[in-house]
C-alpha cells in the first residue's frame, strides 16, 4: 500500500530521527566505561483472611524490577574527577490471586465498578492490580568543575530530616571551598495516579489517585462517590539544603521543602440534603512546608553525639526530634542513650492535622558489645511515652477522669434544657443534636496525661566462615497491650557460595485490651534454599509456615531470581 | 586403702584426659594459619614478636589510630603468614640502619600491591654471610647468623634448601608510599614506632583513624590529603566502595559517624541516614533503600513471624513506625478496604454487624471512657489513619448543617491561635468540616 507524501515524509523524518538517536546511543555506549543491567523477580503466594474469616484473598504476587545503570559516560573513572551516569529502575507489581475466590460473575470486581454482585460491590478507588512504576531514573553529573558542582535530572530521591522523598525534576549542588555545600531542587512530587508513580512519597493523611473514567458512564463511579478520594494533580515542589562539607568528624544539614497541591478537591464529605451536592475547592494551596536540621559530631577515641529536628511550618509545631550520645569503650563496647520525639503530621489537604493528638516520645539506653570479629551483641531498653488529653485510667467511683469533665458539662447542658441526665461511662449515649450548643469538651478536662510502655530489644550475631547465625528479640508492654518475641535465624553457604541454606524459627505473642479476641501466641519457621550458578545470577526459594489460634496455619512461598550483568 | 586407690585412679584418668587434650590442642595450634612455629632451640629468642616475650606494645608505639582500632581491618589488610624472626630495634637502634636501607622500594612505590619487604640478596646478604642470589639454591655461611633457621622459622627451616613461604596478600587499598614520603611523611607517622619493636606484624599496619589525622577533609575544602572515601578505598564502576572481600564484608568501623553496623543497625540507621545520606551512598545504592522502604517482599527482619496477624498491635505501639515506609491512606487502607477492615470498605467485603473496635457504647458515644476512640486517636493518630478515610471522621466531627456532621469538636487546645494561618495557606481541611459561612470559620479569618 503506497504511503501518502505526508506519511512518507513523516517516515523519513522518523527514520532519520531514529538513526540519529541510535547513533547517539551507540556513540554514548561506546564511550561509557561500564553498564549494569539488573533484574529481580519475586513470586509470592499466601493467603490473607479478614478478622472475621468471611473474606479470604489468595495472593499470588509477581514482582519484577529492571534496573539499568550507565556509569562513567565521560570515560575512565578517576576518584574525585567529574563523572556522569544514567540510572533507572522500573517495577511491575502484580497480584493475580485477589479475585480467585470470587464467583465468576464477580471476578474482576476489584477493579471494575460494575459487577455481577451489584454496582461497586468490590470497587476500591486507586487500587490497581498491575501497577507499573518508575522507581527512579535520572542523569547525574558529579564532581564537575573540580568538585564544585553536581546535578541530577529526572526522578530521584532526597533523604534527610524531612524523610525519604521522591520528585521529578532537577537538583543542583554547589560544594564550596568554605566548608559548605548548597543544594537546590525543584520539580513535581511523585504522587499516586500520575504516570508510573506510587503514593509512597506523598505526605500522610491523603488518599489520592487517578479518577480516569469516573463519571463517564452510568456503570462507572460518580466523581462524588468517594469524596475522600482526592484527584491527582501535579504537585509543584521546591527545596534547598545547606550542608557542611569538608571535615569528616562533624556533619550537619539544614533542609527546607515546600510542596503545593493544585487542581480541584472535594471538601464536604456528604451531599447537601437540599440537593445542593458536594462542595469543592480549586486552586493552588499548600501541601507541606517544612524545615529540618540534623547534625552529628564524632571523636574516634571518645564517642559521638547527634541530634536533629523537623519543624512543620503549616502545623506550627516541632514534628520530629531526636538526640543521642555514644561513648566508645575501646573497640569492644559502645554505650549510648537516645531520645526520639514524634508527632504525626499530615498533608495540608488532610483534616487530621487539626485533630487533637499527642507526641510519642521514646527514651532508651543501649549497649553494643563486639566480643570478637565474629560475635557481637546489641541490647537496648527504655520507655515510650504516650500523651493524650485527659486520663483514661479509672478514677473515683469507676468514672474515668478522661470523660468525667464531659459528664459534668453534659449534666449542665441537660439541666439547662430542664432535663435530667445520669452520666454513666459506657452506658449513656449523648446525641450531640440534642444539646443546645455544639458538643465540646470542658477546657478544664484538657490537662494531658502520659502513659508509658516499657520496651527492649536484643540482637546478636555470630558469623562463621560460610554463614551466620543471628538472634533478634523484642518486647513492648504497657497499659494498652504488649508484644514480645524472638527470631533465631541462620544462613550457610555451601560449595563456595554456589548453594545456600537458610532457616528461621520465630515465636511472638501479643495482646490488645481493645481487641482481646485477637490475642495470640504465634510460632513460625522458614526454610530456604538458594542456588547461585554464576556470580551474576542467583535463585532462591523460601517456605514459611506460621501457626497460631487466629489463622490456624498460614503458609507462604516465595521464589526469588536475581540477575546482574555488568560490563 | 581402697579409697586411696580410687583417688589415684581418678587422678591418673585426669592426667590422661589432660594429656590427651594437650595432645589434641598442640597440633591444632601449630596448624593455625598465620602462626609461626617456634625457632630451633639454638636460635636467639628475640625478634619473634613485636615486644620481648610477646608483651603488649605500648599505645604510644602503635600506629596512630590504634586507640580506636586496636587491630587493622582484615578486609583491608588480609591475614598474613610471616614465618620470620626479625629484630627491628636491633637493626635500627643498634646497627643505626635507616628504614630505607632495607625498604628502599617503598620510596618509589606507587601501588599498595608493590612488594616492599627487603630482597634478601640485596639487603640481608650485605651483613649476613648468606648468598640469596639464587633463591632456589641459597647458600648459607658458617656463622650462626648465616643459618637459615636464624631468620626463617619452622621445623627444619632450610633443610633441603626450603623455607616456609612468606605470604602477604596485597592490601585492598589505593596507596602510594612515594607520594607520602615525598611530602616528608615518615614511616612512623603511619606505622608507629617500629624502631622500638622487634618483629613488625600486621599490627603495625596503618589504621583508618590514623589516616584521618591528615585525610580529614572532603570536597573542594580538602588540601593535598584528600578525604574522600575513594581516595584510599577501592571503588566499583559506579563510584561506590568495593565492600565484598575474601576476608569479609567491609563495614564502617564503630567510631565512624556512629555508623557501626551492629546487629541492631536496622533500628538505628535512620538518624545517620537522615543527617547525611550521601555517607550511606558511599557503599549503598538506592536499591538497598528501596528493598525495605519501598519494597514488595516483606522483610522479615522488620516484620517477623505472622506479621499479618500481629501488625495491628505493632501499629498501635508505633513499633516500627508504619509511616516510615508506607503511605497509610494508600498502602494500608487499600488493603484494609479490600479485606473489609475499613468503615468505607465495599459492601461485598464487610459483614454487617461485625466490628473491629469495641462496642459503640464504649468506643463511639459520649461521654468518653477508657476505651473511647478519642483516647486512642489522641494517643496515636496514625493508627486511625491506616484504616479510616476523612469521611469516617467527618460523620461526627464536621459541624452540623451543610457539611453533614455531628458537631463534635476535635480540635486541640490552642487551636484558635493557629487556625488563621492554616486557613490562609490551605482552606481545604477547614471546608471539609465547616461551611464557608460557618461562624467558627469566621473566627479564624
Amino acid at each position: 500500500m503506497p504511503l501518502s507524501p505526508c506519511a512518507a515524509a513523516c517516515c523519513r523524518r522518523s527514520g532519520a530521527l531514529g538513526a540519529l538517536l541510535a547513533a547517539a546511543f551507540v556513540t554514548r555506549a561506546a564511550r561509557a566505561s561500564e553498564f549494569e543491567v539488573q533484574a529481580d523477580t519475586a513470586l509470592q503466594g499466601y493467603e490473607v483472611a479478614s478478622p472475621w474469616g468471611n473474606v479470604i484473598l489468595d495472593r499470588r504476587r509477581f514482582m519484577q524490577t529492571v534496573g539499568l545503570g550507565l556509569y562513567n559516560l565521560q570515560g575512565r573513572y578517576r576518584p574525585g574527577e567529574a563523572d556522569y551516569r544514567v540510572v533507572m529502575m522500573m517495577r511491575l507489581d502484580s497480584d493475580f490471586g485477589v479475585n480467585a475466590r470470587l464467583p465468576a460473575a464477580q471476578a474482576g470486581g476489584e477493579t471494575t465498578y460494575a459487577t455481577g454482585a451489584g454496582r461497586g460491590a468490590r470497587f476500591i478507588p486507586g487500587l490497581a492490580s498491575n501497577p507499573v512504576d518508575l522507581m527512579y531514573g535520572y542523569v547525574e553529573g558529579r564532581n564537575l568543575a573540580h568538585g564544585l558542582f553536581g546535578f541530577r535530572l529526572g526522578r530521584q530521591y532526597v533523604t534527610d530530616m524531612l524523610g525519604w522523598w521522591s520528585f521529578d525534576g532537577g537538583l543542583v549542588r554547589v560544594t564550596t571551598p568554605f566548608f559548605l555545600q548548597l543544594e537546590a531542587y525543584g520539580g513535581l512530587e511523585q504522587r499516586a495516579g500520575m504516570p508510573l508513580s506510587t503514593a509512597r512519597f506523598e505526605r500522610q493523611g491523603v488518599w489520592r489517585g487517578s479518577h480516569t473514567s469516573f463519571g463517564v458512564g452510568a456503570e462507572l463511579p460518580s466523581v462524588t462517590d468517594y469524596p475522600s478520594f482526592l484527584y491527582t494533580e501535579p504537585a509543584p515542589a521546591l527545596g534547598f539544603a545547606v550542608e557542611s562539607s569538608g571535615p569528616n568528624w562533624i556533619h550537619s544539614r539544614f533542609s527546607y521543602r515546600r510542596v503545593y497541591n493544585t487542581g480541584t478537591a472535594l471538601t464536604t464529605q456528604f451531599a447537601e440534603q437540599n440537593g445542593g451536592g458536594y462542595h469543592a475547592i480549586s486552586g493552588t494551596r499548600l501541601s507541606q512546608d517544612r524545615l529540618g536540621y540534623g547534625a552529628d559530631v564524632n571523636k574516634s577515641d571518645l564517642g559521638a553525639a547527634r541530634g536533629g529536628f523537623s519543624y512543620d511550618l503549616y502545623n506550627q509545631l516541632v514534628a520530629t526530634a531526636y538526640g543521642g550520645v555514644e561513648v566508645y569503650l575501646g573497640k569492644r563496647a559502645t554505650l549510648g542513650a537516645d531520645l526520639d520525639y514524634f508527632v504525626p503530621t499530615f498533608d495540608a489537604d488532610s483534616i487530621w492535622n487539626w485533630f487533637t493528638h499527642g507526641p510519642i516520645t521514646t527514651a532508651s539506653g543501649r549497649v553494643a558489645l563486639r566480643f570478637t570479629k565474629r560475635l557481637d551483641l546489641s541490647a537496648s531498653g527504655g520507655a515510650r511515652l504516650w500523651t493524650a488529653e485527659g486520663d483514661a485510667s479509672p478514677g473515683a467511683g469507676g468514672l474515668s477522669k478522661f470523660g468525667a469533665g464531659e459528664c459534668d458539662q453534659a449534666k449542665k447542658q441537660f439541666a439547662g434544657m430542664g432535663l435530667g441526665f445520669n452520666c454513666q461511662i459506657g452506658q449513656a449515649y449523648i446525641d450531640p443534636s440534642t444539646l443546645r450548643t455544639p458538643f465540646a469538651r470542658d477546657p478544664a478536662n484538657r490537662a494531658t496525661s502520659t502513659t508509658i510502655d516499657a520496651l527492649g530489644n536484643v540482637a546478636g550475631r555470630y558469623r562463621f566462615g560460610s554463614g551466620d547465625v543471628s538472634l533478634r528479640g523484642m518486647f513492648e508492654t504497657g497499659s494498652r497491650g504488649s508484644r514480645e518475641g524472638a527470631d533465631l535465624a541462620g544462613e550457610a553457604k555451601l560449595d563456595g557460595g554456589r548453594f545456600s541454606l537458610g532457616s528461621r524459627v520465630s515465636v511472638y505473642g501479643w495482646n490488645d485490651p481493645t481487641r482481646p479476641d485477637r490475642d495470640a501466641v504465634s510460632f513460625g519457621y522458614v526454610l530456604a534454599a538458594g542456588f547461585r550458578p554464576a556470580q551474576l545470577a542467583s535463585f532462591r526459594i523460601e517456605w514459611e509456615h506460621d501457626t497460631n489460634r487466629l489463622v490456624g496455619q498460614r503458609y507462604r512461598v516465595i521464589g526469588l531470581v536475581n540477575l546482574l550483568v555488568i560490563k | 586403702m581402697s579409697g586411696r586407690r580410687l583417688v589415684s585412679g581418678w587422678a591418673a584418668l585426669a592426667v590422661c584426659v589432660l594429656a590427651a587434650l594437650v595432645g589434641l590442642l598442640a597440633p591444632a595450634s601449630a596448624q593455625t594459619p598465620g602462626s609461626a612455629p617456634p625457632p630451633p632451640p639454638s636460635a636467639p629468642m628475640a625478634g619473634l614478636a613485636p615486644m620481648p616475650g610477646d608483651a603488649e606494645v605500648p599505645l604510644a608505639w602503635m600506629p596512630p589510630g590504634s586507640a580506636a582500632s586496636p587491630v587493622p581491618s582484615e578486609e583491608i589488610f588480609p591475614p598474613q603468614t610471616m614465618p620470620l624472626r626479625f629484630n627491628h630495634k636491633k637493626h635500627v637502634q643498634g646497627l643505626q640502619l635507616t628504614c630505607k636501607v632495607c625498604h628502599a622500594a617503598a620510596y618509589s612505590s606507587e601501588a599498595s600491591s608493590d612488594r616492599l619487604l627487603p630482597r634478601p640478596g640485596e639487603t640481608c646478604d650485605n651483613c649476613h654471610d648468606v648468598d640469596h642470589a639464587d633463591l632456589d639454591h641459597v647458600k648459607a655461611g658458617k656463622e650462626p647468623s648465616a643459618q637459615c633457621g636464624f631468620c626463617h622459622l619452622g621445623a627444619a627451616a632450610g633443610e633441603g634448601g626450603r623455607v616456609a613461604r612468606v605470604v602477604i596478600p596485597p592490601p585492598n587499598l589505593r596507596f602510594t608510599h612515594a607520594k607520602h614520603l615525598a611530602r616528608n611523611i615518615q614511616c612512623g607517622q603511619c606505622h608507629g614506632q617500629i624502631a622500638e619493636l622487634e618483629l613488625a606484624t600486621r599490627d603495625q599496619l596503618p589504621r583508618m583513624a590514623g589516616c584521618f589525622s591528615c585525610h580529614a577533609m572532603t570536597g573542594p575544602a580538602q588540601g593535598g590529603a584528600k578525604g574522600a572515601c575513594t581516595t584510599c578505598h577501592l571503588a566499583q564502576p559506579d563510584g561506590r566502595l568495593q565492600t565484598a572481600f575474601a576476608a569479609g564484608k567491609l563495614v564502617p568501623p564503630p567510631w565512624l559517624r556512629g555508623a557501626a553496623h551492629d546487629p541492631d543497625w536496622i533500628e538505628r540507621h535512620k538518624a545517620v541516614a537522615a543527617d547525611d545520606s550521601s555517607f550511606c551512598g558511599s557503599c549503598h545504592t538506592s536499591k538497598d533503600c528501596t528493598d525495605c522502604h519501598d519494597g514488595r517482599v516483606r522483610p522479615r527482619k522488620v516484620h517477623p513471624n505472622d506479621w499479618l496477624s500481629m501488625h495491628p498491635q505493632a501499629a498501635r505501639q508505633d513499633n516500627p513506625r508504619c509511616s516510615s515506609c508506607h503511605n497509610e491512606q494508600a498502602f494500608c487502607a487499600d488493603c484494609h478496604r479490600r479485606m473489609g477492615v475499613a468503615r468505607d470498605a465495599p459492601g461485598g467485603t464487610r459483614l454487617s454487624g461485625r466490628r473491629f473496635h469495641p462496642s459503640p457504647e464504649q468506643w463511639t458515644t459520649a461521654p468518653r471512657g477508657p476505651m473511647h476512640h478519642a483516647w486512642e486517636a489522641m494517643r496515636n493518630l496514625n493508627a486511625c489513619v491506616g484504616c479510616h478515610s476523612e469521611r469516617d471522621c467527618a460523620t461526627c466531627h464536621a459541624t452540623k448543617g451543610v457539611t453533614g456532621g455531628g458537631g463534635v469538636n476535635p480540635h486541640p487546645a490552642g487551636f484558635r491561635d493557629k487556625c488563621g494561618l492554616a486557613l490562609r495557606r490551605n482552606p481545604r481541611p477547614c471546608l471539609v468540616c465547616h461551611a464557608s459561612s460557618d461562624s467558627f470559620l469566621r473566627g479564624c479569618r
